[in-house]
């Protein structure tokens, strides 16, 4: 490196004396170095800095950050509810006895016929479907914005979105169904978070 | 008052003198960031978001930061260098 040249006399005590004083060629540099003057702003790592993964291409990037973002994880996970809802709706229409048929209007031995059956079938998927669609875009949703404003990945994030998710069901029937539905969807969602990780 | 060091040497000596806070800055900007958005604890090898959002909050502050300490530094050492010339020349006139 240039041996820093000493100009001047450091005189008298007053101010930061301890530079070795070079004339006007501090500043120049320090301007060149970190100031207006630079040559170029910081450039992307290169291999003396050690670039870890390989640079990927702008299409890359945008479907990755596609993928992460909040919206389109909330339009998902409504879709996968609404396709795990209709499967389970059918599953049980399987299973349940009566299947909603009123047994005032067609009497205690009544055999539906098939087309009976299948459209108590289907209008009990449907509902379910949206059911489940409703709550899992809720429940990825605010988990999402919940994670993207805290910063940080832990456990509490899925806490929380159970609580707010329970609470918005239940505060529709009052203030202490809220409550108990934001306990207990909290408790449920961290229980399979511990199961999952 | 001549230039210590002709504009080519100062154009090199800025160079390396950049290399070398670039490098140490971006050592300082990922230890830093990692310590704070990343969790030691490891359960999968991709970012998640919170920490994603977590890293980008990280870098920009410091490179705003970095930022705004050079622009304040250089302000202040052409500020000093001001104070030297008049002393400078305050003195030259008395001898």
């Amino acid at each position: 490196m240039v041996k820093m040249g000493e100009g001047g006399d450091t005189g008298s005590g007053q101010g930061r004396q301890n530079l070795q004083p070079m004339g006007q060629d501090f500043g120049r540099l320090t301007q060149l170095v970190i100031g207006e003057q630079r040559s170029h702003q910081l450039v992307p790592p290169a291999t003396p800095f050690g670039a870890q993964q390989a640079v990927r291409t702008r299409e890359e990037l945008l479907i990755q950050n596609t993928m992460e973002s909040c919206g389109f994880k909330t339009v998902f996970a409504c879709a996968a509810g609404f396709v795990l809802g209709g499967a389970f709706g059918l599953f049980t229409a399987g299973l349940d006895p009566n299947l909603g048929f009123d047994p005032v209007k067609h009497g205690a031995d009544y055999q539906p016929s098939a087309r009976e059956v299948l459209r108590e079938m289907a209008t009990r998927g449907k509902s379910y479907a949206k059911n489940f669609a409703a709550i899992g875009a809720m429940f990825a949703g605010t988990e999402c914005i919940i994670e993207s404003y805290r910063g940080v990945s832990d456990w509490k994030n899925g806490t929380m979105s159970g609580c707010v998710v329970g609470g918005a069901i239940g505060m529709r029937a009052g203030v202490k169904p809220g409550l108990l539905g934001c306990a207990g969807f909290a408790a449920f969602s961290s229980a399979i978070d511990y199961f999952l990780r | 008052m001549a230039s210590m060091i002709n504009q080519d040497e100062a154009m090199q000596l800025a160079a390396e003198l950049e290399v070398e806070m670039m490098a140490d800055m971006y050592n300082r900007m990922t230890s830093a960031c990692q310590k704070k958005c990343i969790p030691p604890k490891y359960k999968e090898a991709d970012l998640s978001k919170g920490e994603s959002v977590c890293l980008d909050r990280c870098v920009a502050k410091y490179l705003e930061i970095h930022d705004r300490l050079g622009k304040k530094l250089t302000e202040m050492s052409m500020q000093d260098q001001e104070v030297m010339k008049k002393m400078q020349q305050q003195q030259q006139p008395a001898t």
